[in-house]
């Protein structure tokens, strides 16, 4: 090891070895157990087995039946890409005009949107729940049950966000090329299109794939907003989970097959876009 | 609070131009479709849950909730004797707790990382294993983990320990604990290391002349660096904690049992269960008031704006 190197290094040597192997320990034995348990038998899992005493696949090929984790995961996905490309387009427009041009309530604005993001969110769906219960009565709409509500109601957390998220990301963007473009006499919106965009075009997937990441996350809202029919992935687990509990013989192998495909999206989000994600989760603060 | 150190000799110049700019031609319609659905979405709501809270309002009440009866301040009474404070004091214990343990975990995990040797960028990704995985997922996992003939309690009577019952029951609240602390210490680590990477090369070397050894150098050189951005995301990770409803609801299912009662599994089961409307409402907005503390705390100390540039760290 080179002097330099030697120079940082904060622990000692045998500190250093046994801290690591007992964090990766820490959080490496869960997660196998997962993947192990997904590849066990039902019988296996429920009798309290880390290691299977056979392995097999069928775990994956009997869940889709078992519950309705197809329709969730398609709900799921529609209803988060529209939340995701919502927010991150209304997001970045606004985000540019309170970063670029000071107006009273700028500072305002932007703690508020930073303050959103702590708002518990019980308080936020009643209001909302209210609101789309009573809409039936008032307009003569149905909302609750629908994927069109759930989207709106995602968008309550999401578009703070986003615009926070593209906040941070657009006062680091130097202004001269808008500058140059301005006295060359673009308008504002060719300047937004042709220079505000391309530029943060990184960004703006980040902010958007955070977006999407809130709504894919979700149980409280879903878990009351959604029928069967619109239930997302999160909901369809937490229901498959909670109808394991008194039955005859726990499907817990198949569980842990269906975590496993819910939490692949986001594994394959986060491995694609690393680099930028958690740039982002320290500039956002929040996850 | 907008110039707080500018450097004064380039005042003149540059930005009497800038004003020029945003004060003629500023596009400020562009607010609106992001700002007008911010009121629609974000705002009308808020109010309206506040509203909501001085009303009576339940199952029957909630189609026409316009004409439902005023009450003024019943529902914030009511809410005391509904285990309002014995669930304040499960979130609060409960949120501080967690961050207490993430917090040496958090920063211990930064410092085994911060040299680099071969096959450290696997150990970083198995560090953020637990914070990428969906809460739902990561609850769903320990429930199964902790059923009475699950994994734990086999591993636990080889071990010649009875585990007995983990999700009902007074054990209930440690498991909340110790899963919201696996799922939750990453945060910690991944802004310690954000400030850990943030100091100079210089610092370590000078120290390393000094021929300090690794304790007092940590203590008294490194671990200052840490203390700001560490403290910020202590303040984020408890209101993290507070506000986590996926997590209990997933774990132990609603109603849950009272040692795991936590704020947002109050309201929920008071709206949601006990269809009381205008009561939840009140607890929400109750916890609303909880949560304002840290939060304007952590407002004070974020950066907000472009112009607040060196007058925080």
């Amino acid at each position: 090891m080179s002097a330099s190197a030697e120079a940082t290094r904060l622990l000692p040597r045998p500190m250093l070895v046994t801290l690591t192997v007992l964090l990766c320990a820490m959080v490496l034995v869960p997660v196998s157990y997962i993947v192990l348990a997904s590849l066990n038998s039902d019988v296996g899992v429920a009798s309290g087995e880390f290691w299977p005493s056979s392995f097999s696949l069928e775990s994956y090929t009997k869940i889709w039946t078992t519950a309705d984790l197809s329709t969730g995961i398609v709900n799921s996905l529609i209803v988060c890409a529209c939340t995701a490309v919502a927010s991150a387009l209304l997001g970045t427009t606004t985000a540019y005009v309170l970063v670029r041009y000071s107006f009273l309530g700028r500072l305002t604005i932007l703690r508020g949107l930073v303050g959103l993001q702590s708002i518990p969110g019980t308080l936020m769906l009643l209001p909302v729940f209210v609101l789309f219960s009573s809409a039936g009565n008032y307009l003569g709409l149905t909302v609750i049950g629908t994927r069109w509500g759930l989207f709106v109601a995602y968008l309550t957390f999401a578009l703070p966000f986003s615009t926070w998220v593209m906040v941070t990301y657009l006062r680091g963007l130097p202004r001269e090329l808008e500058e140059a473009a301005r006295t060359e006499g673009a308008s504002t919106l060719v300047i937004l299109w042709r220079i505000v965009f391309p530029l943060s075009l990184p960004a703006i997937v980040v902010s958007g794939i955070f977006a999407f990441l809130l709504g894919w996350n979700d149980v409280l809202f879903a878990s009351v907003l959604t029928r069967p029919e619109t239930h997302t992935a999160a909901v369809a687990l937490q229901i498959f989970g909670t109808s394991q509990e008194g039955g005859a013989l726990p499907v817990y192998s198949q569980m842990m097959a269906a975590a496993l495909i819910c939490a692949m999206p986001v594994v394959l989000l986060y491995l694609t876009f690393q680099r930028y994600l958690v740039g982002g989760l320290t500039a956002g603060g929040v996850k | 609070m907008t110039t707080l150190t500018r450097p004064e000799q380039k005042a003149p110049a540059a930005p009497r131009r800038r004003r020029g700019v945003t004060q003629q031609q500023r596009p400020l319609w562009l607010l609106t479709p992001g700002g007008v659905l911010l009121v629609l979405v974000v705002l009308i709501p808020l109010a309206l849950a506040v509203y909501l809270s001085l009303l009576d309002l339940d199952q029957y009440t909630l189609r026409r909730w316009i004409e439902a009866p005023f009450i003024g301040l019943g529902n914030y009474v009511e809410s005391l004797d509904s285990g309002l404070l014995h669930s304040i004091w499960i979130s609060v214990s409960f949120s501080v707790l967690s961050t207490a343990v993430t917090v040496p975990i958090g920063i211990a995990a930064a410092l085994v990382t911060q040299n680099a040797y071969r096959g450290r960028g696997l150990v970083r990704a198995a560090f953020l294993i637990p914070y990428v995985l969906p809460s739902f997922v990561v609850a769903s996992v320990w429930r199964t983990m902790l059923q009475p003939d699950g994994v734990v309690n086999a591993w636990l009577a080889k071990a010649g320990v009875d585990g007995g019952l983990w999700l009902s029951g007074s054990k209930s609240y440690w498991t909340l604990v110790l899963v919201e602390i696996w799922a939750a210490w990453p945060f910690i680590y991944l802004m310690a290391l954000a400030a850990l990477q943030s100091v100079d090369h210089e610092v370590h070397e000078a120290s390393a002349v000094d021929g300090a050894t690794w304790w007092p150098k940590l203590r008294r050189v490194i671990l200052p660096y840490l203390r700001g951005p560490v403290l910020l995301a202590c303040l984020l990770a408890t209101l993290n904690h507070i506000n986590n409803f996926t997590l209990p609801f997933v774990l132990f299912g609603a109603p849950a049992p009272d040692d795991v009662n936590v704020m947002p599994m109050l309201v929920y089961v008071t709206s949601f269960q006990g269809l009381r409307f205008g009561l939840s409402a009140a607890m929400a907005v109750v916890s609303l008031i909880l949560i304002a503390i840290p939060l304007y705390v952590y407002l004070r100390a974020v950066r907000l704006d472009v112009h607040e540039e060196g007058g925080r760290k």
